[in-house]
């Protein structure tokens, strides 16, 4: 009896390994960037190095996360220019684990990759990891966030926009609709990350500006969730009386265009230019959004450290991404 | 004296049986004197809104536990079935297509569960953890990891949509909690559910087949996971692979602020109702007075940890 109740659960076991092996093979031709558990050994991408150069850099792209739209742009456009450049390029993501990200940097030290790109999961915590990289004689290079004084733990580049800029535009662009008079809301991101402590920097630069705009309700974190923006809107709504609502992220602001509804007359922005935001765009719930260019961001780091690996060296160390005000007049030529 | 006694004590029952009902009135009625918009209709129609996602999830969990187990993987169910129902919600196919899908999806997960638990004696804590994972690692697969987007305009406005003023995602609920409380409290499977999670010795002695009824409560945990993932996807407009990251805790403190105790056999679906009602008017009502989340999460585990202390409480009073 028990020996059937183990046979079973092997069984079972095996069962959902199938299961999840046939949600692999759903599509043969993408790269394996989207398996979520590859946080172990690093697995060779299908990006192969062009015929004939067989010299070509092994390099690791280690990612925050490849849950949304935003990242697998950078996956993607990763993916393309190291085809383009002949790169054998390994992609990685630390599932927001800083101590994950951490054992990947020194496993692929291990590895011996030429170069690792990444984004800190947390700008503080991967200093450290990152030294001891570069003293190994690797090229790291940083993308779309910087580590806390990321030069003086021998980071060699970063490739990032800004959020600083991306913050002020999306504020300037609702500060112009509203005249620069009437009340404002705002939705963060998860408290403590840089990336949207920058952005809230940009907005408080243009607000200073504007001393009738107030914002009549504290700043809430939805943590980037849809779901969750969407109910803390529609309560919001029957307390007070909004006329725009400026969010850290897309998926936030497609919540918050959710409770509002479409033509609501009032203003919501989002910073991302992610397809879900364009569609919102597009039939009238969300005004605008500021696109950050992750996939430009991920390909000029791999530029940057082709560059630096075959001996030259970069005019500037640091490689801005501009942002772009996308709204219904220019969205189709984002889609 | 005796009679004094048990007189004391049926006062403690009483409070113990109706407390939650007592804070939730003190709940609504310090909020609405604090913020008095929060009593306007409008913001009743949001909490109605706000509340059916977890209601729906709450029943499901709420068998689980009366039949003396435990479901971790029905957030990242919804997810699958979620982002499945937006493959299937873009216009392609009539809008009964992605429901059935999205619940069979939810269905056959609820099945694992159940097989591994009964049938391979795996922890439901283990197994529901595994499944939790997986599921949600087939949510990203199958999306590529991005949200799905394109979802038909039919299928947006069912959870847009409402009935004489009452959100259709709150009919999804009263129509789920009417059937879970008749099949429950009226039903023989209904007994059976609550004699496996009192004793399942004493259950499997009196002829019931305890393997099959716990396979057939998650399998029910599951369907409605699958359900949510339907609606959920029609309430934000897009399948989000990441989507009800963490509704388990919530649907798991909905039932223990309702009662349902966690060592199983015992629990009402009214006591579910009003523990989802609670969580969903403390959000709201906190959002409306522009409190923290942060805060919210401090009073919601308050909560849970007080009730929990008080159904043990009157269970040791009447031992």
């Amino acid at each position: 009896m028990k020996r059937t109740k183990k046979l079973l659960a092997l069984l079972m076991s095996g069962v959902l390994a199938v299961a999840m092996l046939t949600g692999c093979g759903s599509s043969p031709s993408e790269p394996d960037a989207g398996t979520p558990d590859n946080s172990g050994t690093p697995e060779t991408e299908t990006a192969t190095p062009n015929e004939g150069a067989s010299g070509g850099y092994k390099i690791a792209l280690i990612q925050q996360h490849q849950t949304n739209a935003f990242q697998i742009a950078v996956s993607d456009a990763a993916a393309a220019k190291a085809k383009e450049l002949g790169v054998d390029l390994t992609i990685l993501s630390s599932d927001q684990d800083a101590a994950t990200q951490i054992s990947q940097i020194e496993q692929c030290v291990s590895e011996e990759y030429d170069a690792i790109l990444f984004e800190p999961v947390d700008p503080d915590a991967l200093g450290a990891a990152s030294a001891a990289a570069a003293e190994a004689g690797v090229i790291v290079i940083n993308i779309i966030s910087a580590c806390t004084d990321w030069e003086s733990y021998g980071i060699s580049a970063l490739s990032c926009g800004d959020n600083v800029t991306a913050g002020e535009t999306e504020m300037q662009h609702i500060a112009d609709l509203l005249g620069g008079k009437g009340n404002i809301a705002i939705l963060t991101g998860p408290s403590g990350d840089s990336g949207g402590l920058q952005r809230m920097q940009g907005y408080e630069n243009i607000l200073a500006n504007y001393p009738d705009m107030v914002q009549v309700v504290e700043p809430a974190d939805c943590q980037w969730d849809t779901a969750s923006a969407q109910s803390t809107v529609e309560s919001w709504l029957s307390a007070y009386d909004l006329d725009a609502i400026i969010c850290e992220n897309d998926g936030m602001a497609v919540g918050a265009g959710n409770a509002a509804g479409a033509n609501s007359g009032i203003f919501i922005a989002g910073v991302d230019g992610t397809p879900d935001g364009f569609e919102a765009i597009n039939d009238g719930r969300i005004t605008g959004t500021v696109s950050q260019d992750g996939g430009a961001m991920a390909a000029n780091g791999i530029e940057a450290a082709v560059t630096l690996l075959s001996g030259g060296t970069l005019e500037n160390n640091t490689i801005i991404t501009t942002n772009v005000w996308i709204d219904a007049s220019n969205v189709a030529d984002y889609e | 004296m005796k009679e004094q006694g048990n007189g004391k004590s049926t006062v403690q029952a009483l409070i113990s049986k109706y407390f939650i009902f007592i804070i939730f009135l003190a709940v609504v009625i310090v909020l609405t004197i604090l913020k008095p918009s929060f009593i306007k209709p409008s913001n009743l129609v949001n909490i109605l809104k706000q509340v059916s996602i977890n209601g729906i999830l709450s029943f499901g969990m709420m068998f689980v536990i009366v039949a003396g187990g435990f479901d971790m993987s029905v957030g990242s169910t919804i997810a699958l079935s979620g982002v499945i129902a937006a493959m299937l919600g873009r216009g392609q196919v009539p809008l009964i297509v992605p429901l059935l899908a999205a619940m069979v999806v939810g269905l056959l997960v609820g099945v694992v569960n159940g097989i591994g638990v009964s049938v391979g004696d795996i922890p439901p804590f283990i197994m529901t953890l595994g499944t939790m994972t997986g599921v949600r690692g087939l949510a990203l697969l199958a999306s590529h990891g991005k949200p799905i987007t394109g979802i038909a305009a039919e299928y947006k406005a069912i959870a847009a949509s409402s009935v004489l003023g009452i959100p259709t995602l709150a009919i999804c609920l009263i129509i789920v909690a009417i059937i879970c409380s008749f099949v429950l409290e009226k039903t023989v499977y209904g007994r059976r559910v609550y004699a496996c999670g009192g004793n399942v010795l004493a259950a499997r002695a009196a002829g019931i087949n305890t393997n099959g009824m716990k396979i057939s409560t998650f399998a029910i945990a599951g369907l409605l996971a699958g359900l949510c993932g339907f609606l959920m996807t029609s309430r934000v407009t897009i399948g989000q692979p990441t989507a009800a990251e963490s509704y388990e805790m919530d649907a798991i403190a909905a039932c223990v602020i309702g009662g349902v105790s966690m060592s199983g056999g015992v629990g009402k679906p009214l006591g579910v109702v009003i523990g989802a009602l609670l969580i969903t008017v403390i959000a709201n009502g906190l959002d409306i007075l522009g409190v923290s989340p942060h805060w919210q999460k401090v009073v919601k585990g308050l909560i849970i940890v007080v009730a929990v202390l008080i159904d043990v409480k009157g269970k040791s009073k009447k031992d």
